[in-house]
């Protein structure tokens, strides 16, 4: 429709003006081109329209050979990039194939799906299964470790304690040992008598043992 | 109403082997020569006796509201999704167990998730994300859910600790009264 109607314009406007519009829109409800060529427009013209509409049906005669012949070649065949679609998976149908839906009713194929689902599922929980007990003993063993760690730090850590609370004792009884052997020794200088030399003085730290 | 096809018939069973260990008695042949089949009507699917099946096939699809035991419903995704109205089925067989103790049996039926404290005992060897029956102590199914830790894990957690996500429980037959059958 709107393709038409502009070329009816496009004629008025050129030939008989602001005028000619209304009959021109009368013309264009009636029929197409001839009519306002025929009112308004010279003799001429005519047969030049009528070539014009001679050759016009010819041409899409011409034109739809033409097409058939390339209605043979797909899309495919020519190479052209495929359109970015949204074809749903439901949508989509494979050709060759029979329409519908294949209904399960009876009862070996029901069995046979059952035991399928059924084996399958029972391996997935079998593995799953297997999976929590592995990691269950990795667990396990981490825990063992840690704990003797724990243990060991623990013992270590008595240890030096022990050690520490020993040393001390040791330190208290050496020096009461120290100040009786230091008084002999002055003792013994005041008398005069090189006999025995006084022992070089020792330093002991408490060491960590 | 009409039969499941391939792809539906494997998704519900899938759904179903996660609760049920044995799957094989839900279409054993009945002592009558009847047998039990699953038939799917408004994406719901049911699990109805084939000669009440076949009795139904004379009322119209839009009729036809209920019948035999609805198992659930069928997203538009092509999931399925179980209803509380399978709770007797599934319960029949059960694969992992868990027994509530009275002091949770209302609030797991209020909708909340099982705590260890409200455990009253639960059935050994079960991994993690499992389907699994809620039972009360007097083994009364009260629904169902997804083991939230496996039995191992589950002992060494503290009592406020989630043992098991609630999926569905008796509750819902009222509080989904209006879209539980129809809707």
């Amino acid at each position: 429709m709107a393709p038409t109607r502009t070329i009816k314009n496009k004629h008025h406007g050129s030939k008989s003006g602001g005028a000619g519009g209304g009959k021109g829109f009368k013309s264009s409800s009636s029929d197409g081109v001839s009519k306002p060529r025929n009112t308004t427009g010279p003799k001429p013209k005519v047969p030049s329209s009528q070539a014009q509409v001679k050759g016009r049906p010819n041409l899409p005669g011409l034109d739809k050979n033409k097409k058939k012949k390339r209605r043979v070649y797909t899309e495919k065949e020519l190479g052209l990039p495929e359109l970015n679609m949204i074809t749903p998976v439901g949508v989509t149908k494979p050709k060759g194939k029979k329409k519908g839906k294949v209904f399960v009713d009876d009862r070996e194929s029901m069995t046979t799906i059952l035991a399928l689902v059924q084996a399958e599922k029972n391996g997935q929980i079998e593995s799953k299964m297997m999976r929590a007990r592995q990691m269950e003993e990795i667990r396990e063993a981490r825990r063992v470790e840690a704990d003797k760690k724990e243990e060991e730090r623990n013992a270590k850590l008595e240890d030096t304690k022990d050690s520490l609370r020993k040393k001390r004792k040791r330190a208290a009884t050496n020096g009461k040992g120290r100040e009786e052997e230091e008084e002999s020794i002055k003792a013994v200088a005041a008398t005069g008598t090189k006999a025995a030399k006084p022992k070089k003085k020792r330093v002991s730290f408490a060491g960590p043992e | 109403m009409r039969a499941l096809t391939d792809s539906e018939m494997k998704t519900v069973l899938d759904k179903l082997a996660n609760y049920m260990s044995d799957l094989k008695s839900l279409i054993a042949p009945l002592e009558d020569g009847d047998r039990y089949v699953f038939r799917l009507n408004h994406a719901r699917v049911y699990y109805v006796k084939l000669s009440l099946a076949n009795l139904a096939t004379s009322i119209s699809r839009d009729a036809l509201l209920s019948l035999g035991t609805c198992l659930g419903k069928m997203t538009k995704t092509g999931k399925f999704r179980l209803h509380i109205t399978a709770l007797p089925i599934i319960a029949s067989g059960a694969r992992h167990k868990i027994w509530v103790k009275d002091n949770g049996a209302q609030p797991f039926l209020y909708g909340s998730n099982v705590v260890k404290a409200h455990v009253g005992r639960w059935s050994e060897d079960c991994p993690e994300h499992q389907g699994c029956v809620v039972y009360s102590m007097a083994d009364v199914p009260l629904g169902f859910g997804v083991t939230a830790r496996s039995t191992t894990e589950a002992r060494r957690l503290d009592p406020t600790g989630i043992v098991c996500f609630r999926q569905s429980d008796c509750g819902e037959y009222l509080r989904d009264e209006d879209t539980l059958f129809s809707g």
